[in-house]
This record gives C-alpha cells, sequence and structure tokens, in this order.
C-alpha cells in the first residue's frame, strides 16, 4: 500500500523557488496498477522519484506499507526507467542475476531462478547474448526481469516504453499485463501516453500543470485479462479516453 | 557476414597493399636521392645529416648482434624504465580519477591542483627529477609516471562522472551496497575511458624515459641518441628512432589485442 498526503516538491530554478509538485494527495491499494498521467514538467517522474526515496519531499509525507518515505529506499521496490539501464559488460544471465549476486544468494539457486525469468520474459537462449546484440524491446524485458529478480512487490515504471515503436510497445503491453496479473505487484506508472494508460491500468490519475495536483482519478473498469490489441476498439475504452482526455486536453492547452 | 567477409578481405589486402607502396616510395626516394651529387650538394638529401636506409638497416643489424656494441642492453633499460612508469602511471591515474569522479567534494577540493599541475611544461620538470633520483632507473620512471599519471587520471575521471544516476538509482533498488556499485558499475565504466588512454599513454611513457635518458643517464636509448649527437652520428640516431618506433608498435598492437578480449562486449568492437 502506497499513500501519498499534501506531497510537494520545490527546486531553485533560474527566476527563484519552482514548485514542481504542488500538493498531490492519492493511495495505491495493494496489487494495484495506477497510471500518472499529466502535461510534461508537472513533475510525475519526481512523484515516482520520492515514492522511491530517491528525493526527499519538501511537503507532506510519503507512506510505503505504514512506513514513512524519507529519502531512504523501501524494500522490496523495483524500478523500471526509461533509460537503459543494463550493465554492457555483463551478458544478459548476469544482468538479470545481479540483485541476486548483490543480495548474496547462493548460485545455484540464483541460476534456476534466473532460467525461471528467462522462460517468463521469452528471452531463452538469449541467457549468454551481451546487451549491444538485443534490440530495444529486448533490453527493456531484460531490465524489467532485472528488477523482477529481487521480487519486489511494488514496480514503478517511468515512461518504460517511451523510446520504442508502436508494434514493439504493443508486445510489451501484453507481456507487462501477463506478468503482472500472474505476479500481482503493486504498479505505479508514469506515462505521457494516454492509450497506454488506460490500456494497462485500474485507475489512471491525471495531474494538472506545475504546480501539480490530482485532477481526476478514473477508475477503468475494463475486466481483467483484457487483450490489448482488441482492447482498444471497444466502446468502454473509447469513453474512458474521451472523458480523461477532455480533463487532460485542457491541460495540454494551459501548459504552453 | 559470410556475404560480407569477402569484400572486407579485399578491402584489408587493398589497404596493405598501399601502405607498402607509401614505404616504399618514401624509403626508395630516400636512399635513391641521397645517392645522387647534386642532392647531396644542394638539398637536404645529404647522408652526413639524414643518413640513408641501407646505412641504417646495416647499422641495426650490428646492434643486434651480440658483443660491446650491442643495442639489446640499452633496449632493455629503456624497455624496463616505460613498463614500470606505466604500471606505476596507469595504476595511480586510475585509482585517483575513481576516486575523485566518485566523490564531487573531493573533486572540487583538488581541481585547482589538478590544473596548475598539467598546465606545467611536464619536461621542464626531467632536470629537476634527475636531479632529485640519480641517474639510475628511478629517474626515467618518475618522469614516465609524471607524463602518464595526468593522460590516465583525465580520462577515467571522466569515465566515473560519466556513470549516469539512473544507473547507480536502479542497482540501489536491486539491493546493491555503494561496494558493490563501485566494483559492478563504477571501476568498469572507467576502465573503459582509462582503456581509450592507453595508447597515447604507451607513446608518452616512451617519451618520457627517453628524455630522462637524454638530461642524465648511462644507460638506454635516449643515452645512444646523445652520444650519437655527440660524434654527428645521422645513421645512429636514425637507427634509434627506427628501434623506438618498432616498440611503440609493438606495445600499442599487444594492447589493442588486449583490448578486443576485455572489451568484447563495447559495441566499438561489434563483428
Amino acid at each position: 500500500m502506497i499513500s501519498l498526503s499534501g506531497v510537494g516538491r520545490d527546486y531553485i530554478g533560474r527566476n527563484g523557488v519552482v514548485h514542481a509538485v504542488g500538493d498531490v494527495s492519492f493511495d495505491v491499494a495493494p496489487g494495484e496498477f495506477v497510471a500518472l498521467v499529466g502535461p510534461s514538467g508537472c513533475g510525475k517522474s519526481t512523484l515516482l522519484n520520492m515514492i522511491a526515496g530517491f528525493l526527499p519531499p519538501t511537503r507532506g509525507t510519503i507512506r510505503v506499507d505504514g512506513e514513512p518515505v524519507n529519502g531512504k529506499l523501501p524494500d522490496a521496490l523495483g524500478y523500471i526507467f526509461q533509460k537503459d539501464t543494463l550493465l554492457p559488460w555483463y551478458t544478459v544471465r548476469k544482468n538479470i542475476g545481479l540483485g541476486l549476486t548483490f543480495r548474496g544468494v547462493p548460485r545455484h539457486e540464483a541460476q534456476a531462478r534466473v532460467d525461471d525469468l528467462l522462460k517468463m520474459g521469452n528471452l531463452t537462449g538469449f541467457g549468454d547474448a551481451y546487451p549491444h546484440q538485443l534490440s530495444g524491446g529486448m533490453r527493456r524485458r531484460v531490465a524489467l526481469l532485472m528488477s523482477l529478480a529481487v521480487q519486489p512487490r511494488i514496480l514503478l515504471l517511468d515512461e518504460p516504453f517511451g523510446a520504442l515503436d508502436m508494434h514493439t510497445r504493443a508486445h510489451l503491453h501484453r507481456e507487462l499485463s501477463v506478468l503482472w496479473r500472474a505476479l500481482g505487484q503493486t504498479i505505479v506508472m508514469v506515462t505521457h501516453d494516454l492509450d497506454e494508460a488506460v490500456l494497462l491500468s485500474d485507475r489512471v490519475i491525471v495531474l494538472s500543470g506545475p504546480p501539480s495536483r490530482v485532477l481526476l482519478q478514473e477508475q477503468i473498469d475494463i475486466p481483467h485479462p483484457r487483450d490489448v490489441f482488441t482492447v482498444r476498439e471497444t466502446a468502454e475504452f473509447a469513453a474512458h479516453s474521451r472523458c480523461i482526455w477532455h480533463v487532460l486536453g485542457e491541460q495540454f492547452r494551459a501548459v504552453a | 557476414m559470410s556475404v560480407v567477409a569477402p569484400d572486407r578481405d579485399a578491402a584489408r589486402v587493398s589497404d596493405r597493399a598501399w601502405q607498402a607502396l607509401i614505404i616504399i616510395v618514401v624509403v626508395g626516394a630516400w636512399e635513391g636521392l641521397t645517392r645522387v651529387p647534386w642532392f647531396v650538394a644542394n638539398t637536404v638529401f645529404d647522408p652526413f645529416f639524414i643518413s640513408q636506409p641501407s646505412r641504417i638497416a646495416v647499422r641495426l643489424y650490428e646492434w643486434m648482434r651480440p658483443g660491446p656494441q650491442s643495442v639489446w642492453p640499452h633496449l632493455w633499460l629503456t624497455l624496463q624504465a616505460t613498463m614500470w612508469g606505466l604500471i606505476v602511471g596507469v595504476g595511480s591515474g586510475f585509482l585517483v580519477g575513481l576516486a575523485l569522479g566518485r566523490s564531487p567534494r573531493l573533486a572540487r577540493i583538488f581541481n585547482p591542483f589538478i590544473v596548475a599541475f598539467n598546465s606545467m611544461p611536464r619536461i621542464a620538470f626531467v632536470p629537476l627529477i634527475t636531479m632529485f633520483f640519480g641517474l639510475g632507473m628511478l629517474s626515467k620512471v618518475v618522469t614516465a609516471w609524471f607524463v602518464v599519471f595526468f593522460l590516465v587520471f583525465f580520462n577515467t575521471y571522466k569515465g566515473a562522472r560519466s556513470v549516469e544516476r539512473e544507473m547507480l538509482d536502479f542497482c540501489r533498488t536491486l539491493g546493491g551496497s555503494p561496494r558493490q556499485i563501485l566494483w559492478r558499475v563504477h571501476v568498469p565504466t572507467a576502465a573503459a575511458w582509462t582503456f581509450a588512454a592507453l595508447p597515447n599513454a604507451i607513446s608518452f611513457a616512451l617519451i618520457g624515459v627517453v628524455l630522462a635518458e637524454f638530461v642524465g643517464s648511462t644507460t638506454g636509448m635516449g643515452y645512444l641518441m646523445t652520444t650519437a649527437l655527440a660524434t654527428l652520428n645521422a645513421t645512429d640516431m636514425f637507427a634509434a628512432v627506427t628501434l623506438l618506433s618498432m616498440v611503440g608498435i609493438l606495445l600499442v598492437s599487444a594492447l589493442t589485442a588486449l583490448e578486443k578480449r576485455l572489451l568484447h562486449w563495447s559495441p566499438e568492437f561489434r563483428q
């Protein structure tokens, strides 16, 4: 369970103090998939960084499982960056096992776990490849598996599929959806892709431009499992998209 | 791959042919023109000044044979000093670069000193180093270290700083301790940058050692060259230069082979 109350974050810009995150409050239930959308500069990624404990909030409190997060990393948390975070000098297998090595998991146990993960990510046969030999979509999957290896209960995704083409992205949507249903993590995903948000999440939270606050929380009641290829054509999908766009588009127009 | 390979082989053969042709033309002109009396009298093509490829080859052959004129003891001492200078210079440059690259505070404190030291003309220190450390091996090693250190330091420093914050945060979420992250992220990243400085470091170390031998030494290739200068013997000088550049080429190609093995994961060496 993640809980934000009155969270804000300022930083010193060229023209004085900038209130990037104004006053944000929301809860995420265990096992829930929440998507954060908003105009650029509204501090979506900053919020994610604060939940992870990379940055302390200027105002308000963030709690993960009841424990306040104040610039310290909560346990059992996975974070996927938009940037590539594979170690290029290790094979796929060693990359996926990195967290297990860090945590001192015995070798044979780690090996078995990495084998499972490779199968789960449809990467069997690529275990001995180096990152530069993989496609962009494969590298994203490896980054996800690196996180999943240490069995996080919470996954924070920062525009995880932003740099991919539409085809690769659709496939990764399906895989993430399947993995999430199988493993049941709590997920908070920042995205600029409204379709992606509606497609995958249980709830879409729309933030305003800076200083940001929550404008809308749209419950997506399309039942799981969703077929990521056909759900886009349904009337519910269109209705949710239209409803969110109504609020979000207004913000896009206001924030030049 | 198999479709591309013959083209690549053909290109390589053609490159080699051109290289051979350039050498033949330059060496041929050198040998030929120094034998034409008019050129000897009116131009720089005078064997007294620039010797002659055939004379240099004969001198090299004499040097290679055992006896009091043998070049091996000198070459060996120069090489030894170069290797020690490289080991100490690369080692210390890497450690200091890594430490300062990881700590912005240390970097801020030491920055003015490093800039000051780096802008000093290093050659001016060679006599001083010779005064401090005497006419033996130690002066040569210290001189080589002095030039190699900064080269390696700056590259390693940049490398350590190039580690992205996202990478470090990601590793922290995977449970990496600062020490584990140092060994698995900082050291390999910095090492790749250090490697990029090594071909220059090798040449600089060699130059540093020969320079130290010029200033004060009774052994080594640099000593052979100052002796040749004292007797106005251009053939000896060119023979020494040829030998030194061959040593440089050998060291750099050994390094390239090592780099291909160690940095095989880098897209630079992609097949």
